[in-house]
């Protein structure tokens, strides 16, 4: 078997991959990218929706990834009440419209600017251990058998990670904590490119949202996701196509692609374990609310680069742990605050989403605050109160 | 005896990876060629990996 050097073997290269892979090359540090298919970005496994504070970010410029620009978004209830967000207030995840293929693949491109290599089709099979202890990633380069050996390894192998499993960190997830996702990228429709559009209900998808995000006036990613402890066997597809053959104006689309996806809705797991990290997905960083993921990876994706350019360089392994503190101060806050709205709204049924929609859609929300939901809730449907009492007092 | 064990059906299959995710096993694995496979040995019938897929490509019950 032939075995390979790095300080860094990074398993997967989608954003958080790439990322960290990025921040930990230009540290100096020699790093190896795995990626089990053979090329970056595909198959895409996304809504393709990014908040635009990633140009704040200072990671990636804008580019040729962004396809279109929305103004906010709305969020259709189930008896049709709109509520209007501006994209600031949209959860993250509106703003831009992207291409993930090219998104991901222009991540790729700034790692390896920065030194690190990328093998494809290189399928991390599990790990290397010698005395105890954990020193690389065993791996098959296109069938061949091969061993790169690294101070530390990082799981960026998403929402179907194993790294962590084979590290002892129980990623499994459990049916309520899952959604089950299914989109098109339909062409030849009539859309609001203003607006990346939310329409939720517990008969129209339930314990998630079906959303159009539009690319042009005509192209659109069209897509359903439904929490995993409500599904059946092919229900994702069928709500959706039973949704676009109501809508006329997505009906006359055509499918230019099909996409399945999974997306994480849990609390985090450990993302440090002695020399392991877990990133993205795969650290299950993803919004609980939204199923949005990429502004996360970003940012704990550079956190893990710096902590483990630091830790390395200064030859403290303990101070890996860092890194866990790091994505914590970031977004740690949001992912409770979130994780506890979905658990209680993946209960609601229509009605309560029709009375929350009505109470809210008012609400100037450039000036939204809890106390402003509180006080038109009580106003308008105080029985909604009881069921967002555990919220209240969270920020 | 007992349940059947679940199947990728590989022509359906579009490799999202969310059986693999939920399965309490670890019996699932996404294979390089895009497709999801079921290690029959570790499987317990449980079809949470069933239920969970969006198109309906896993069999069991």
């Amino acid at each position: 078997m032939e075995t390979m050097e790095y300080d860094v073997a990074i398993v997967g290269a989608g954003p958080a991959g790439c990322v960290t892979a990025l921040y930990a090359a230009k540290e100096g540090l020699k790093v190896a990218i795995l990626e089990k298919d053979k090329e970056v970005g595909i198959p895409v496994l996304c809504g393709e929706g990014i908040s635009k504070k990633v140009d704040q970010l200072g990671i990636i410029e804008r580019g040729k990834w962004i396809e279109n620009e929305v103004i906010g978004a709305r969020i259709f209830s189930p008896n049709g009440t709109i509520v209007k967000l501006s994209s600031e207030k949209a959860g993250g995840e509106t703003g831009y419209v992207i291409d993930r293929e090219v998104f991901d693949k222009e991540l790729a491109r700034l790692a390896i600017k920065e030194g690190a290599e990328l093998f494809l089709r290189c399928e991390a099979t599990g790990l290397i251990r010698r005395d105890g202890e954990i020193v690389g990633v065993e791996a098959a380069l296109s069938g061949e058998r091969i061993g790169i050996e690294a101070k530390v390894i990082v799981g960026a192998d998403g929402v179907e990670s194993r790294v962590g499993k084979w590290a002892g960190i129980n990623t499994t997830l459990k049916s309520k904590d899952i959604v089950s996702c299914f989109e098109y990228t339909l062409s030849g429709i009539e859309c609001n490119k203003d607006y990346c559009d939310f329409f939720v209900g517990k008969t129209l998808a339930p314990g998630g949202y079906i959303w159009v995000f539009p690319k042009s006036e005509d192209v659109a990613n069209i897509g359903i996701g439904i929490l995993a402890s409500y599904s059946k066997p092919g229900l994702a597809k069928e709500l959706l196509d039973r949704f676009i053959e109501k809508h006329k104006e997505y009906k006359k689309g055509k499918p230019i692609r099909i996409l399945t996806g999974a997306a994480p809705v849990s609390e985090p797991v450990e993302s440090v374990k002695e020399n392991i990290l877990l990133v993205g997905d795969a650290a299950r960083h993803t919004d609980p609310l939204t199923g949005g993921g990429i502004m996360h990876a970003l940012i704990g994706g550079r956190i893990a680069g710096e902590t483990i350019a630091k830790s390395l360089n200064e030859g403290d392994l303990g101070i890996l742990q860092e890194y866990e503190e790091g994505w914590k101060r970031e977004f740690g806050k949001k992912l409770k605050r979130n994780y506890m709205m979905k658990e209680i709204a993946s209960g609601f049924d229509d009605k309560t989403f029709d009375m929350l929609a009505d109470s809210v859609k008012d609400i100037n929300f450039e000036e939204f605050s809890t106390l402003g939901l509180v006080k038109a809730l009580v106003t308008k449907h105080p029985s909604l109160l009881m069921k967002l009492k555990p919220l209240i007092g969270i920020r | 005896m007992g349940k059947p064990k679940a199947r990728v059906n590989p022509e359906k299959c579009l490799g999202c990876g969310g059986c693999v995710a939920i399965c309490p096993k670890d019996a699932i694995l996404l294979l390089t060629n895009g497709y999801a496979s079921v290690d029959e040995e570790k499987c317990i019938s449980c079809y949470l990996c069933v239920r969970y897929c969006p198109i309906g490509a896993i069999e069991g019950e």
